[in-house]
């Protein structure tokens, strides 16, 4: 049985960061990944502060949760900032993010939103027609206004996924392609049973997303993590063009331009869940539906093409991430961004691992706590 | 003669022939730019490759080799990076047709037109969509004007014919990119969206060609000999004036002779096999399974020595790069020694690969071919696959060559039609028995050739394996070693195989590579997961199909 200081359950982009972390200050780290269906792979590279339309509208139950979360977001796309510099670049681009309104009611809306986003220390301001015009001329004629939110950007996942790749190789982090179905701890140490062995280690940090609920059963907690296929397209390449984040006041999108001139369209339309060993399938009315929403939002990205569409898991928990120990022993660390997962990844590993190290985390994990799903 | 403008420039043509066809006539080879500034022209000449694109009337990214010549049509050079006020230009689409055919017969060569005319014997409705805008297939490859060429050309003239007066309906420039569980069928039609809702299906896509990846392989001037036949077939254009062919099967023969005898100088035609003299015993056998056949091969042969073209056995392409006046081809002879040409045009086919796209994408079960390293369908005796109501027939299951795709497409036509209701499919004994003879002829014929996937063992890292996304092997061997596991892992960390094309050239090999790294068994999982669309579709087809579906709930 292989015996590791610290490991990391899940090699997505929390497993990865939170390795480097650790790896960085001197300890021996073990990353195990079941190589499948793992979001980081399949992410479109939005950077998400402000409250996303969808996700309010999914989860009416869990917006205040979301709101509180607020600074959190904001800290979290400053700590993209500070990964892209240390093991960028990224492509990263902090443009900020439009949120477009066609309808007298969804301008309202946006409205609201930006004053509560506004109290909670977000930078946001509402653009009419005119304010438009100036940033994002392209918008189709039907846009009334927006909310733009400057703290918004995009980036590219397949750069962050390699270059972070490339660090945790130089750190000598061992890397395994193994399924954990089961973590058990002990006084002297956790163990976690894979399908082809087990590892022991002095500690484990769990970053394995949606597939983090099944590991509780001896732990006494119930976290509804929730595996939830989405819908993705890019289009071949065009000139540079549309700036920022683009998404929809009332309807699931989002449209961005990355460095290499194509156009991710995403926002959260289904994709068919084929179980967890087979990547989801493309559902035909949402390639329908989310490319015509995006031709109807930017007319001029009508004479660009598709080139692909695929589908990737996002995870759904209760509108909050769980950080930190359980509370049944404090070897094992559960390291889940809620909702937006790619854009809260590098911060809540950070958290976990300077708590794991014992020091002060970048930002305050109390609300985040796993106590909370405590039977 | 009539012209459209190159870049400013006038470029005459003739009725019916595609801009790719008219630019090489000019002596015009680059047509587009890559984002890392490299140059690239007509490459596979059938929609394949995406490789050819111009900019026509303001919209960008057009394939010049499914594009018709028209009088005064503005053609650009295409850019790497299309300008979006300019796409926005694009003509905003018409409501989407809907099809409802209880036969539906994708691709109109000779598989799916004899399909299509057994279908209707039967009785029941069908509808032909071909990705070309004349009907044919790559076999039998039409002209688009004067008489036929040869005998070839007038066998599928007449199966045509047929296919026209059997009352199916048979429509040209479709683009097929989604298919579906229904089935349902999405594509673009001249600008415009297409909706198929069939009882069932005959899947009749053919194959595309296997290249040789050497350094130098995406220079304009090197196609695929199917390009250059379909240059000379379909539009009485010369790929150049100084020719050589290379890789192996007798399609290579073929082409080098009918060039020669339009006027081409071909330099060499350079086959991968030993000589046929090597393998008597596969000769005769072939020639027993299929004499008629096989003499028009020895025909070939002797058609070559009488134009002086040389075929030099066990000679294998190396490298190509530009002179000053045109393009050098290096070859490496069967006594391994270096030797090359200089050419205008260097054709090359090294085998074929299945078009399986859409049979993957409805998840027809696959099995992997070693021997020729692509993946066949599986099918049961009638040539349904393991999807109900979904059958393959000729190359796109697995090359089989164009007679048997004709017997194949007559037991498909009538099994497709009972299914729907017409006919029973019962007395098919004589076309299977013929379609045996068919394929006893195909297995010596091969052995003939050298089918195997090639060894890059040898190729040097620079060489660029994605065309698309100008990834070298170099790059994805790379890649296979700090991201094992599987060919979808080594695409998101190297592009290769994200872009235009799909993978459609390099994702055998890197399947092969992914394997070979891993020890693992390939299969269909191997590859690039299918995925929707099965070809580039744009965004405003893609509009006018959701507002025709929307309206219909």
């Amino acid at each position: 049985m292989a015996s590791t200081d610290i490991l990391v359950v899940g090699g997505g982009i929390v497993g990865q960061v939170a390795a480097i972390e650790l790896a960085e200050a001197g300890a021996r780290v073990t990353i195990v990944d079941a190589a499948s269906n793992a979001g980081s792979t399949a992410n479109a590279g939005s950077l998400h502060v402000q409250m996303q339309s969808r996700f309010m509208r999914l989860y009416p139950d869990q917006v205040p949760k979301l709101e509180a979360s607020l600074p959190f977001y904001q800290a979290a796309a400053e700590e993209w900032v500070a990964l892209d510099a240390a093991h960028g670049p990224f492509e990263l681009v902090r443009n900020g993010g439009l949120m477009l309104a066609e309808s007298p009611d969804q301008l309202a809306f946006l409205e609201a939103k930006a004053g509560r986003e506004a109290r909670k220390g977000l930078s946001v301001e509402m653009l009419d027609r005119t304010g438009l015009e100036r940033i994002a001329p392209w918008l189709g004629p039907q846009i009334l206004g927006a909310e733009l939110c400057r703290d918004e950007g995009k980036l590219n996942p397949l750069t962050v996924n390699n270059r972070l790749r490339t660090r945790v190789s130089a750190l000598d982090i061992r890397c395994v392609t193994d399924r954990i179905g089961r973590i058990d701890h002990a006084g002297s140490g956790v163990t976690a049973r894979g399908v082809s062995a087990d590892y022991r280690a002095d500690r484990v940090i769990v970053a394995a997303a949606w597939g983090a609920g099944d590991l509780m059963g001896p732990h006494d907690l119930t976290i509804p993590t929730r595996a939830e296929p989405l819908h993705m397209n890019i289009t071949e390449a065009g000139g540079e063009q549309i700036r920022h984040l683009i998404q929809h006041a009332e309807r699931s999108i989002t449209l961005k331009q990355l460095g290499s001139g194509q156009v991710v369209i995403g926002g959260g339309w289904p994709a068919r869940d084929r179980g967890r060993d087979a990547v989801p399938g493309v559902e035909m009315m949402s390639v329908l539906g989310n490319v015509a929403l995006a031709a109807r939002l930017a007319p001029s990205i009508g004479g660009l093409r598709i080139l692909r569409t695929w589908a990737g898991m996002n995870t759904v928990i209760d509108g909050a991430s769980v950080i930190g120990s359980l509370p049944a022993t404090d070897r094992i660390m559960m390291a889940l961004p809620g909702d937006a997962g790619y854009t809260l990844g590098p911060l809540v590993a950070r958290m976990v691992a300077a708590m794991m190290l014992g020091r002060t985390p970048p930002h305050d994990p109390v609300q985040f706590a796993p106590s909370r799903f405590a039977a | 003669m009539p012209d459209f403008s190159f870049d400013g420039r006038p470029v005459p043509y003739r009725t019916g022939q595609s801009l790719a066809a008219a630019l090489t006539e000019a002596g015009i080879r680059v047509f587009r730019q890559t984002a890392k500034g490299a140059e690239r022209g007509i490459f596979c000449g059938m929609g394949v490759c995406q490789d050819c694109l111009v900019t026509v009337n303001a919209v960008p990214n057009l394939r010049a080799c499914m594009t018709k010549a028209a009088e005064g049509l503005e053609v650009l050079t295409q850019v790497a990076f299309a300008d979006l006020r300019l796409a926005a230009a694009a003509p905003a689409t018409a409501q989407a047709r809907i099809l409802e055919p209880e036969v539906l017969v994708i691709g109109g060569g000779a598989g799916g037109l004899s399909a299509a005319i057994a279908a209707r014997r039967s009785g029941a409705s069908v509808v032909v969509l071909d990705e070309r805008r004349v009907a044919g297939g790559q076999y039998y490859k039409q002209s688009v004007e004067g008489a036929p060429l040869d005998v070839q050309q007038s066998e599928g003239a007449e199966l045509m014919a047929e296919a026209q007066a059997s009352g199916a309906e048979i429509l040209g420039a479709v683009e097929i990119w989604g298919a579906f569980d229904g089935p349902l069928f999405l594509a673009e039609h001249e600008g415009a969206a297409l909706i198929a809702r069939p009882r069932t299906v005959i899947v009749a896509t053919g194959a595309y060609e296997r290249p040789c990846i050497v350094p130098g392989w995406t220079l304009p001037g090197v196609m695929t000999t199917g390009a250059a036949q379909t240059l000379w077939r379909s539009y009485r254009t010369l790929p150049g004036r100084r020719v050589a062919v290379c890789g192996s099967g007798p399609l290579n023969m073929q082409v080098a002779l009918e060039l020669a005898e339009g006027g081409a100088r071909v330099a060499m035609v350079a086959e991968a096999a030993a000589s046929p003299l090597a393998h008597p015993w596969a000769g005769l056998r072939m020639a027993l399974a299929g004499p008629v056949l096989a003499a028009k091969g020895l025909t070939m042969l002797r058609g070559l020595r009488r134009h002086g073209v040389p075929v030099r056995n066990a000679t294998v392409l190396t490298a190509v790069t530009r002179t000053k006046n045109g393009l050098l081809a290096a070859f490496r002879t069967a006594k391994g020694r270096q030797t090359s040409v200089e050419v205008d045009a260097l054709c090359m086919n090294d085998g074929f690969e299945p078009q399986n796209e859409i049979l993957r994408l409805l998840g027809a079960d696959m099995e992997y071919d070693a021997a020729f390293g692509h993946l066949r369908c599986v099918r049961m005796e009638q040539c349904e696959t393991s999807v109900p109501g979904l059958f393959a027939v000729g190359d796109c299951a697995g090359p089989g060559g164009a007679p048997a795709a004709r017997t194949e497409g007559r037991i498909a036509g009538q099994a497709a039609a009972a299914r729907a209701g017409h006919g029973d499919a019962h007395d098919l004994h004589a076309d299977q028995r013929e379609l045996r003879r068919h394929r006893r002829f195909q297995k010596w014929l091969w052995r003939l050739h050298s089918v195997a996937p090639r060894s890059l063992a040898d190729t040097p890292p620079e060489t660029i394996l994605c065309r698309c996304e100008e990834i070298t092997l170099g790059q994805v061997r790379e890649g296979v070693r700090t991201t094992p596991g599987h060919v979808g892992t080594l695409k998101r960390a190297t592009r290769v195989g994200m872009g235009r094309c799909q993978g459609r050239y390099c994702g055998s090999v890197s399947a092969r590579l992914v394997a070979e790294a891993t020890g693992g068994v390939i299969d269909d999982r191997s590859h690039f997961a299918p995925r929707v669309p099965v070809k580039p579709v744009s965004i405003a087809a893609i509009l006018a199909a959701q507002e025709t579906l929307d309206g219909l709930d």
